[in-house]
């Protein structure tokens, strides 16, 4: 499925702290040896809390803004 | 190959000035290229110079004591910064500007800038023109932080962000609280409360505007 669409994990800026692996409602996240990583993709619900919860911004879940009529064009 | 007046010429402020004069900015404007996210000026700086863009996008902002911020503007190609500490003693930059994408723009110094409007009178009501729309864009800022709720500055910000041409924005929750001056929290506790009215849904990384009409009275109710 192209167009399922995950947070996007900047590991430049994690300072892998670990707090999105242990609020992720899903236990979709998971440290890896570079840093957090969604592990089980088709579990995350994109509830954007791995978002709310880093210190460091290094997560983002951006949102696209679309008219009804308009969401069938991707 | 496009001269730097020819570039000149597209940057809004400057669209309507004959060649002479444009002729004499691009002798003193130097181009300049930034990164995304690298940061063109800081907040509290003292002010040396204003900047014209030319391609891309940037982000002016400012920081509370308090580390919250409030997005002032998302600038395009064409438009400008900088330009009104430049006309005050000891002048320091009033905010931070970042490059929201690879930003290509033109820099003119204080000194230069203040030399060219002294000859150049059409320069100058050109400037002015540029001060009296920023005047009303931040007057239309201010009412909307003082007399809209987060609700109707969110529904608002829905209807202009979904009519912003073919390529939607893509945003993050606390990029719209920025925008709004207001806290992430409340951004997507509003959300929500929109969703269960109906007038939006939350569809995994999409907000898809439901109800025109709805919005639009969340906006003026």
């Amino acid at each position: 499925m192209n167009d399922w669409v995950l947070p996007q994990i900047d590991l430049d800026r994690c300072d892998r702290c670990g707090l999105c692996v242990h609020h992720c409602p899903t236990q979709a996240v998971e440290m890896g040896g570079r840093g957090p990583f969604i592990a089980r993709s088709l579990d995350c619900t994109y509830c954007t809390d791995c978002e709310a919860m880093c210190p460091q911004v290094a997560i983002i879940c951006p949102f696209e803004i679309v008219w009804v009529e308009r969401e069938v064009s991707r | 190959m496009i001269s730097k007046a020819d570039s000149l010429h597209a940057i809004s402020v400057f669209a309507q000035l004959p060649s002479a004069t444009l002729e004499d900015i691009a002798r003193v404007a130097v181009p300049r290229a930034y990164e995304t996210g690298q940061t063109i000026i800081f907040e509290g700086d003292p002010c040396t110079a204003a900047y014209f863009v030319a391609r891309g996008h940037a982000r002016v902002a400012r920081v509370s004591a308090g580390g919250r911020e409030q997005v002032l503007a998302r600038l395009g190609p064409g438009q400008s910064f900088n330009t009104v500490p430049l006309f005050q003693e000891d002048g320091v930059n009033r905010a931070t500007v970042r490059a929201v994408d690879e930003v290509r723009l033109y820099a003119i110094a204080k000194k230069d800038l203040i030399a060219l409007l002294r000859t150049n009178p059409k320069l100058g009501l050109a400037l002015l023109r540029d001060f009296a729309d920023r005047l009303d864009h931040l007057t239309d800022l201010v009412e909307d932080l003082s007399l809209r709720t987060v609700r109707g500055r969110l529904a608002r910000f829905l209807l202009e962000q979904a009519e912003t041409g073919a390529v939607s924005p893509r945003l993050t929750q606390a990029e719209i609280a920025a925008r709004l001056g207001t806290v992430r929290e409340m951004i997507g506790r509003t959300l929500g409360d929109l969703a269960d009215d109906n007038l939006i849904r939350m569809d995994r990384d999409r907000i898809v505007l439901l109800d025109r009409q709805g919005l639009e009275h969340e906006v003026h109710g």
